[in-house]
């Protein structure tokens, strides 16, 4: 039965954090046709930035290293590459090119050359546009707001599955060897990484 | 037909079992300690115990795609992908669907795993005993025919099942799940301690919780290590620390020397020998080669898993046999039954903010079916229990404020709210006209023919799932839960992968497939004991009773061919 856990379970320790459409596609889902596979690509220099653009979502603080260190640069297009349908693919790829565009409309820089300040502003906006998109049901910014929400959960999904994720923003034990169901909560004890 | 009797020579046993999995280790195991010379004939790769693990001890940054699937995975695997089980960590104990496809009239998602182990590998290993409640209802309400067996034959066979293959858990004196063989219970947390206590003096002991029999040691047992509470189970235990057919069955098997494991043999039908009226042997397709070949025995067990092992008999025709092997009752096929679950209620506990837990049990609670028994009555029929659990869960309150940064970060590192959930596992009633055949517009990967799976829940099952919510939220709220919410989730025959029935015993060969001790009426040397037998499924996990089903028509198999009367 608890395998029948398992699915809410890991729900649970992304957090609630994940959206919706990402829960769909990752845990049943949509089936990719045979000639669509690999839709888009992402090259280098995509990667480089979508290791900032995560790393906003989840920086380094002093605890632990950040989503760029953890390899979320390389994790998000490989996800979106093997995991998501096609259509999915090309939404995000518009999306992730717009967020460049709007880089250069704003701040008249490329995104890589963004000060923090500059990309948390940017991802402020990017957040107001996806909740208001949600409130209105309206077609606006689709693919921005896509975009955004879905970097945002693999950046999550794939950090608290990291090393620097498991062990270190959270705690991790391989072989716990037993179970105590009255644990005292120590101050400041971080959460498990798996459950 | 050139017999090359040397070779004929070589393929004859005593007995052959077809399947690897929960039932068909314990068939290897009594038939092989019992002096017989066995072959076990598996359709898919060989598991190593241990080593053939290969994810059991991986972290979760070891895995590219974070545990999910991949778009290539899921065109492959159309059926399986369907709910949870199938994952990264996992992904190769599940079956290739395109390779075995198979037909839905309505709605079945068939989860099928093709290896040795079978799904003694995967399973949930909550172990509980029917009781008589269970063997009695059918003959009570009139639904599906009389069990040709009561309790207190069984009950000496669950003994022996648990004993081997280790169930810890409580002993709590319930009449609906008789207490049994365990090793030391696992712990329930703080949450559930606090929770049981409040139903049971709510309730008066009217309803109990308790913590799920479970097959994971507790203690070493058998030479088996102790769960080590990683709750990794679904990838294999490199400790033994649960039953399966790898860590248990298998190895007191082979110890006998006694036994012969074919692993990529898919047996296509039962021979049938028309002038002994016995069965003469199988044949097998090579799942590598493709080629046939047949294997002969004095007695053939059929633990196939309970649609594979019926797709066996259904296929098995002659004429002698025309709808298939002993089917002369018309009711091989029919009566296919599976619990449903999804749906339940959960609610937040508040109160135990200093406390947390170490290690993750692999294991729930349970609370066994108290409907319609004594003065409890409801406006359908059986009833249902509650599987669950408490847990401290992660921060999760932001699905809707997208929120990003140290803040996000901060939060998504502590922990969070207690919670505890009630689902609720539903007993189906048998319906002649759930059923299955044989399609033979399609073919699998190696030209069989392929099942056609015609099922569904009716008006009994909808009416309970209601109960199942309603009173999980009763009782959460009685145990002071807060924030309770219920849910059905939906549930297609097949989820709970519990499927159960189709060559139902019964003492009636006019109305049944299978006599008492699981033999077929028609063709003596031939058991069925895994799920296919069942005639009806109550509402506890059934794999225990498949394990003590198993030992007791093997005893008597064995007698009975000492004595020449098979």
């Amino acid at each position: 039965m608890h395998r029948r856990e398992a699915l809410r379970n890991v729900a649970f320790l992304l957090g609630g954090a994940i959206s919706a459409t990402t829960m769909g596609v990752l845990f049943e889902s949509f089936t990719l046709p045979e000639n669509e596979k690999n839709f888009v690509s992402f090259s280098l220099e995509d990667e480089k930035i979508l290791a900032e653009f995560a790393d906003i979502i989840v920086p380094t603080t002093k605890s632990s290293a950040g989503a760029k260190a953890a390899g979320l640069g390389k994790f998000i297009p490989m996800m979106m590459k093997d995991c998501y349908p096609a259509t999915m693919q090309t939404s995000f790829a518009n999306g992730f090119k717009e967020l460049q565009a709007k880089s250069m409309a704003d701040f008249k820089k490329n995104y890589l050359a963004l000060t923090t300040a500059e990309k948390t502003k940017l991802m402020v906006d990017l957040r107001a546009m996806a909740i208001a998109q949600k409130a209105s049901k309206s077609e606006d910014n689709k693919d921005l707001v896509y975009f955004f929400t879905t970097a945002r959960d693999l950046t999550l999904l794939g950090y608290y599955s990291s090393e620097i994720g498991c062990t270190k923003a959270r705690e991790y034990v391989l072989i716990p060897g037993r179970y105590d169901g009255s644990a005292p909560l120590k101050p400041g004890q971080k959460s498990w990484a798996t459950g | 037909m050139n017999l090359n009797t040397n070779l004929k020579a070589e393929n004859t046993y005593d007995a052959i079992v077809i399947g690897s999995g929960i039932s068909g280790g314990w068939a290897a195991k009594e038939l092989t300690e019992k002096g017989l010379k066995v072959l076990m004939l598996e359709r898919g790769m060989n598991i190593e115990h241990i080593t053939g693990y290969e994810t059991a001890m991986k972290n979760p940054w070891d895995f590219k795609h974070a545990g999910k699937l991949t778009e290539e995975q899921k065109r492959t695997h159309p059926v399986q992908k369907r709910d949870y089980p199938y994952s990264e960590a996992n992904e190769k104990w599940w079956v290739n669907d395109l390779e075995c496809p198979y037909t839905e009239d309505k709605r079945f998602d068939w989860y099928r795993g093709f290896h040795v182990g079978g799904k003694s590998l995967m399973w949930g290993r909550q172990s509980y005993r029917l009781s008589d409640h269970n063997f009695e209802d059918n003959a009570k309400d009139g639904h599906g025919n009389d069990w040709p067996v009561r309790y207190a034959e069984l009950s000496p066979w669950y003994d022996y099942a648990e004993r081997f293959a280790g169930i810890s858990g409580s002993k709590e004196n319930w009449s609906t799940c008789p207490d049994g063989e365990f090793l030391p219970p696992m712990d329930l947390n703080i949450v559930e301690k606090s929770v049981k206590a409040r139903i049971e003096e709510h309730y008066k002991r009217e309803r109990i919780m308790m913590i799920g029999r479970v097959a994971n040691l507790t203690v070493p047992h058998k030479g088996r290590g102790n769960c080590q509470y990683r709750n990794l189970c679904s990838r294999g235990c490199p400790f033994g620390a649960y039953f399966s057919t790898q860590s248990s069955t298998l190895p007191a098997a082979m110890a006998t020397k006694r036994l012969t494991v074919r692993p990529y043999s898919i047996v296509n039908h039962i021979i049938y020998d028309k002038d002994t009226k016995k069965a003469k042997g199988v044949m097998v397709i090579d799942a590598e080669t493709n080629k046939t070949m047949e294997f002969y025995a004095k007695i053939v067990f059929v633990n196939g898993s309970t649609l594979g092992s019926t797709f066996i008999l259904l296929n098995s025709t002659s004429d002698a046999h025309p709808n298939g092997l002993g089917n002369s009752s018309g009711q091989l096929g029919h009566n296919l039954m599976d619990h449903h679950f999804r749906c339940g209620a959960s609610g937040e506990a508040e109160g135990f903010d200093d406390k947390y837990t170490y290690g993750r049990r692999a294991n729930g609670i349970y609370v066994p079916r108290y409907q319609n028994v004594g003065n409890d009555k409801r406006d359908y029929l059986r009833g249902f229990g509650y599987q669950g659990g408490a847990s401290r869960v992660n921060w999760q309150d932001d699905v809707a404020e997208l929120s990003f940064g140290s803040g996000l970060k901060e939060k998504m590192t502590k922990p969070g709210k207690w919670s505890m959930g009630l689902g609720g596992f539903g007993e189906m009633l048998p319906y002649y006209e759930n059923k299955v055949y044989i399609d033979k517009t399609k073919k699998d990967k190696w030209g069989q023919p392929v099942l056609a799976i015609d099922c569904e829940y009716k008006e009994n099952e909808k009416k309970m799932r209601v109960d199942m919510m309603n009173d999980a939220a009763e009782m959460l709220e009685k145990a002071g839960m807060k924030n309770i919410r219920t849910y059905d989730n939906g549930c297609f025959p097949g989820m709970a992968i519990h499927e159960m029935g189709t060559a139902r015993m019964g003492n009636d060969p006019k109305t049944s497939v299978l006599n008492k001790w699981n033999q077929m009426h028609e063709v003596s040397n031939v058991f069925v004991t895994d799920g296919a037998c069942m005639p009806s499924i109550a509402c506890q996990n059934p794999s225990l009773t498949f394990m003590a089903l198993t030992a007791r028509a093997a005893d008597y198999a064995v007698k009975e061919l000492k004595k020449n009367n098979i």
